[in-house]
């Protein structure tokens, strides 16, 4: 067996279509690290400009009404909220200007945690204006999301006391750009990256058959011995893209693990704090079973229908049936938690993003390691069953 | 040592029949010899041993009880059973000295084999060369090199000697002889059919579904006595007139063009008539001897 695996490891590697999807993938994170990434601008971004807009905006309206009595609610409600929010702009002003960071986390927290309570169900007051962009019918839902988010995040600074910098304020340091892409397309790369290896696994014994249909080896070794190198080679797609990594962390340091990532709770409607480290061992976790899933669905059709085309075609379909059918806010009245695809995206499951944009409940990182990981096993157990079977032969 | 048998072995494909019926069993120390034209069935056999066909009907059974009822039971015969691999399906990227070690390691064989065999064919040059690189002999003798790695007890070889030349042909012959000394049993499908009987135990022709013991369609082939002239351009008229003049001999021309006459029963003094008369009429392309393989294909193959 172990001279099949390396006979099945040494094919995978020099595989001329492998070897191309390991180079896309190396000049994707090149391509990312040095001209995507530095032009990153987040909406939550260090801008004392603004700031001093904000603080001599409101400054000017408190001195020049501050003194008026009898005036109209809206007024009255500015003159209550006016002068804390601007104490809070002005810590944070004077913390910049002072390079004290500490401090100027700790007021960071408090405005957004002030400024998300006092906007969120005001009807007059609105986030950033980056989150209201055209076309967008739930800008206010996203500023809610962001603001709470950003608040967390420098909660947790404040509480870790990491080594601050502009780069980790604006989430631009290696590990904070994992997270965001982790987040974002980075599990959908790596999936496409994973079908892509592994479509021909199985039907590109075809090419050499009678030089392999006689091997003394059973067929279910065999898938064993496919799959395994498949899931080894998919997890060392991983390698090309630390390249990247490893630009954006010399270009703005690495972060490090203990690091802050917001996770929303749906049911206490706040964010609480996980460590990058575990975050990231999360997504690795729930990114090698969607990997094997793939692994298992390509092994097992490559038995039962035998074109690589289907291959390719169910696993992309898997891949993209969550925007068939997504809407926001459709959790509260289907049970979307009960498809494996809807937990393609890993990273918002485990930050807690899809439970706030579909409102469910159940859209979790434990359902969705069952639901994965189940689906995954049945189909493995029965492309064992159909491989033993006298009629399905693996090389046709 | 593994026997293999056929047990009343079946194909059809739609209203085809191609094998018929086919019960027949290989002992170890045997090399067999299939000959039959292409698309007579001779491939199709080979792939129901291995299992790469399932037959209508039959069974093939190693050393009397291992039967390909259950995949397991088939990784057990392929143990024992093996299938020289065809050129065109070598991995192009890939060494021929790779090659040959994954068959080594597949079967588990003597690791000494791979060196022994490189230097018995003289592959020692182009080995650790990429396969893409190969002439078409090179290649063939890549493949029957793979198979003799694999030390298998039954060795199933479709055309082995196909792109060798002459020099090639008579080393691996040599070393047929040597793995059937060693008790192997060795199936060979082949179209070279003079170099097939110098090494063949037994040969069979493929026709109409079934298997034919050349033996048992010529029994004086297998005797060490003259039995036949083989007389070349023998035109009608004179075939006409040499029947008259012989008329107790059997005489036919086959469709290959060579004329034999069968002087079986004959005693020296009838041989030497045979001589005169033949040079008498300037027919000097004629030898004396037995029936040759080539002879019975035409008889059985060939139409005039």
């Amino acid at each position: 067996m172990w001279a099949y695996f390396k006979w099945e490891f040494r094919q995978f590697f020099t595989n001329k279509k492998n070897i191309a999807v390991y180079v896309i993938l190396l000049f994707l994170a090149l391509y990312f690290a040095f001209k995507v990434a530095p032009i990153y601008e987040p909406i939550e971004k260090v801008d004392v400009a603004e700031m001093e807009a904000r603080f001599t905006t409101r400054d000017d309206f408190i001195k020049s009404v501050g003194n008026k009595t009898n005036v109209h609610p809206a007024v009255g409600y500015a003159l209550a909220i006016f002068p804390q929010w601007n104490e809070l702009d002005k810590a944070r002003i004077e913390a910049i200007a002072n390079k004290d960071y500490l401090k100027y986390v700790e007021a960071t927290a408090e405005w957004y945690k002030y400024s998300d309570a006092i906007i969120v169900n005001s009807g007059q007051l609105f986030y950033n204006p980056l989150y209201y962009t055209y076309g967008n019918d739930f800008g206010h839902a996203d500023g809610h999301y962001g603001y709470g988010y950003t608040g967390s995040r420098f909660t947790g600074y404040a509480e870790g006391n990491p080594e601050f910098s502009l780069e980790l304020f604006e989430e631009r340091t290696a590990l904070q750009t994992l997270q965001r892409l982790l987040n974002n397309y980075l599990p959908i790369v790596l999936f496409i990256s994973c079908i892509f290896l592994s479509v021909d696994i199985v039907l590109k014994d075809r090419r050499n058959p009678s030089l392999l249909k006689g091997f003394p080896i059973a067929d279910w070794k065999r898938l064993c011995m496919k799959g395994l190198i498949a899931f080894i080679g998919s997890v060392m797609s991983f390698i090309p893209l630390c390249v990247g990594f490893v630009i954006i962390g010399l270009q703005n340091g690495f972060g490090d693990f203990s690091l802050p990532v917001p996770i929303y709770s749906y049911i206490e409607k706040t964010f609480t704090n996980m460590s990058m480290g575990t975050f990231i061992l999360k997504n690795a976790l729930f990114i090698s079973v969607w990997i094997l899933f793939f692994i298992a669905i390509i092994l097992l059709l490559s038995l039962i229908v035998k074109a690589e085309f289907i291959n390719l075609f169910v696993s992309l379909i898997v891949i993209a049936a969550e925007w068939l059918y997504s809407n926001r806010g459709m959790g509260a009245f289907t049970d979307i938690q009960r498809y494996p695809t809807s937990y393609v995206q890993v990273g918002q499951i485990i930050s807690g993003y899809k439970n706030y944009i579909y409102e469910s409940l159940h859209l979790t990182y434990q359902n969705g390691l069952i639901i994965v990981g189940s689906c995954t096993l049945i189909m493995m157990v029965f492309t064992l069953i159909v491989s033993q079977s006298k009629r399905f032969k693996l090389i046709a | 040592m593994d026997m293999l048998e056929l047990s009343h072995i079946g194909v059809q494909f739609g209203d085809k029949q191609v094998l018929k019926d086919i019960s027949i069993t290989f002992q170890p120390g045997e090399i067999i010899g299939f000959v039959a034209p292409n698309g007579t069935g001779k491939s199709t056999l080979m792939n129901v041993i291995m299992n790469y066909l399932s037959p209508n009907k039959g069974k093939v059974i190693l050393n009397n009880k291992l039967k390909y009822s259950n995949k397991a039971n088939e990784v057990k015969i392929h143990q024992a059973v093996s299938m020289m691999p065809d050129q065109s399906d070598l991995y192009n990227h890939i060494s021929g000295k790779n090659h040959l070690k994954i068959y080594q390691a597949m079967w588990n064989s003597n690791p000494k084999l791979i060196e022994d065999t490189i230097v018995k064919l003289g592959m020692a040059s182009y080995v650790k060369k990429k396969t893409g690189t190969y002439s078409l002999g090179m290649r063939q003798r890549l493949c029957f090199a793979m198979q003799i790695v694999s030390d298998t007890q039954v060795m199933l070889m479709d055309e082995v000697m196909n792109g060798l030349d002459p020099t090639h042909v008579e080393l691996i012959s040599q070393i047929l002889l040597q793995k059937k000394a060693e008790g192997k049993t060795i199936i060979i499908a082949s179209h070279l059919l003079e170099n097939l009987e110098q090494y063949a135990d037994r040969i069979f022709f493929m026709k109409n579904g079934d298997l034919k013991l050349v033996d048992e369609l010529a029994p004086e082939f297998t005797d060490k006595k003259v039995t036949t002239v083989r007389v070349s351009n023998f035109s009608q008229e004179l075939f006409e007139v040499f029947k008259k003049q012989f008329p107790g001999l059997h005489v036919q021309t086959l469709p290959s063009g060579i004329t034999l006459i069968d002087v079986s029963e004959q005693d020296t003094a009838t041989l030497g008539d045979i001589t005169q008369y033949l040079i008498a009429q300037q027919l000097t392309d004629f030898s004396f001897g037995k029936l040759t393989l080539n002879d019975l294909y035409s008889m059985e193959y060939q139409q005039r």
